[in-house]
């Protein structure tokens, strides 16, 4: 009977942690975000002064920074790891491609080492009134609503000035956690430049905000940078298709497992918090 | 090329560009719906099918009538037919 209580108990406390993390998580990020708006024209001509940098990357830095600070009031409830970091190079043009799983991905490139990131989304984001403006002043790539050549010329620009681009080949999230099809642009851009191409492989977040539901949830999220791919070797005919096989592939192969390690680290807590259940004087 | 070659190479080219599972690339398949290609892929399919046959096709008006794989078949079928 004692320990039907404990259970009901304990089933209870886990039921009410989604909502105190919603509620902690929703009205901070709604802060930090009107905070943001309102210190921007003043912050943002004050750098622009200063530290005289391009408009565009300028703010794609307020953007880092932006979710730089997402990260940091997340953090009581998620754990952030990243791994594999020193694949990138920071300051040199590269093209990332990540896979994509929850809104929130977004918020965590800022986990990131570069800040310079143009990010290549649908047409969509650019609608979110408080984002699309933001989103246009960063020079964002609008892959559905622009001429394919737009976005190439876009691409090589940002890569001529030393930053880089970053693409969703899946174009959605996906529901199952599992690697849906890949879109060819990302690879057809990465080619076209002759830039590397830099998989990303990012697990967890569907478990922050599990499709359908409205309500956080704590989880551990994980960003993983593979090693960079030299495009200069996919340059025949149809060479898209061998370089979206081959990052395809080695994602696949690289969240897998990272899953497998996540579960056996799961398995670990589970058997010790029983042990510990067990024998709390131990 | 006969009518069963071009068909037979527009399935390959499509199948190897977008992933699509043979079994499912029937006439009838509606390729926004059943195929699951989307707004992204139709420049893409465009470009894939000129890789393929060699002719320039992307001002035709008549691909944006596109619905089923049987449209492309014929679409593609009777443009060789027009230029050999």
């Amino acid at each position: 009977m004692r320990d039907e209580q404990k259970i009901a108990a304990s089933d209870s406390g886990a039921e009410l942690i989604p909502v105190l993390m919603s509620l902690w998580c929703y009205s901070l990020l709604l802060i930090w975000t009107l905070l943001g708006i309102l210190a921007f024209p003043f912050a943002f001509s004050l750098c622009l002064l200063f530290l005289r940098w391009p408009t565009d990357q300028l703010m794609r830095w307020f953007i880092w920074l932006y979710g730089r600070g997402w990260l940091l009031l997340m953090s009581p409830f998620v754990q952030f790891r990243r791994e594999q970091m020193q694949q990138i190079e920071v300051g040199k043009p590269c093209l990332f491609v990540v896979n994509h799983l929850s809104f929130f991905d977004t918020y965590c490139m800022a986990l990131l080492p570069v800040h310079d990131i143009t990010f290549a989304v649908r047409s969509w984001p650019f609608r979110i009134f408080w984002y699309g403006g933001f989103m246009r002043l960063a020079g964002y790539l609008d892959v559905e609503g622009s001429r394919w050549v737009k976005t190439l010329r876009n691409c090589r620009r940002t890569f001529a000035a030393g930053g880089t681009v970053l693409f969703f080949p899946e174009g959605h999230r996906s529901r199952d956690g599992q690697l849906q099809r890949f879109h060819s642009g990302a690879f057809k851009a990465a080619i076209s430049a002759g830039v590397s191409l830099i998989p990303l492989c990012i697990d967890g977040t569907d478990q922050l905000l599990p499709p359908g539901r409205k309500l956080l949830h704590p989880c551990r999220i994980k960003l993983r940078a593979l090693a960079p791919i030299d495009t200069r070797e996919f340059v025949e005919v149809d060479g898209h298709v061998r370089l979206r096989k081959l990052v395809k592939g080695q994602m696949a192969k690289a969240l897998e497992e990272m899953r497998t390690l996540d579960g056996a680290v799961d398995g670990l807590q589970e058997i010790h918090g029983r042990a510990d259940e067990e024998n709390p004087a131990g | 090329m006969t009518e069963q070659e071009v068909i037979e190479l527009i399935d390959s080219s499509l199948a190897e560009e977008f992933e699509l599972d043979r079994a499912d690339m029937t006439p009838e398949a509606n390729i926004y719906e059943d195929l699951g290609l989307d707004s992204l892929d139709t420049v893409d399919m465009v470009i894939v099918l000129e890789g393929a046959f060699g002719f320039r096709i992307r001002e035709e008006e008549a691909i944006r009538s596109i619905r089923t794989l049987g449209d492309i078949h014929r679409f593609v079928v009777g443009k060789t037919t027009e230029n050999s």
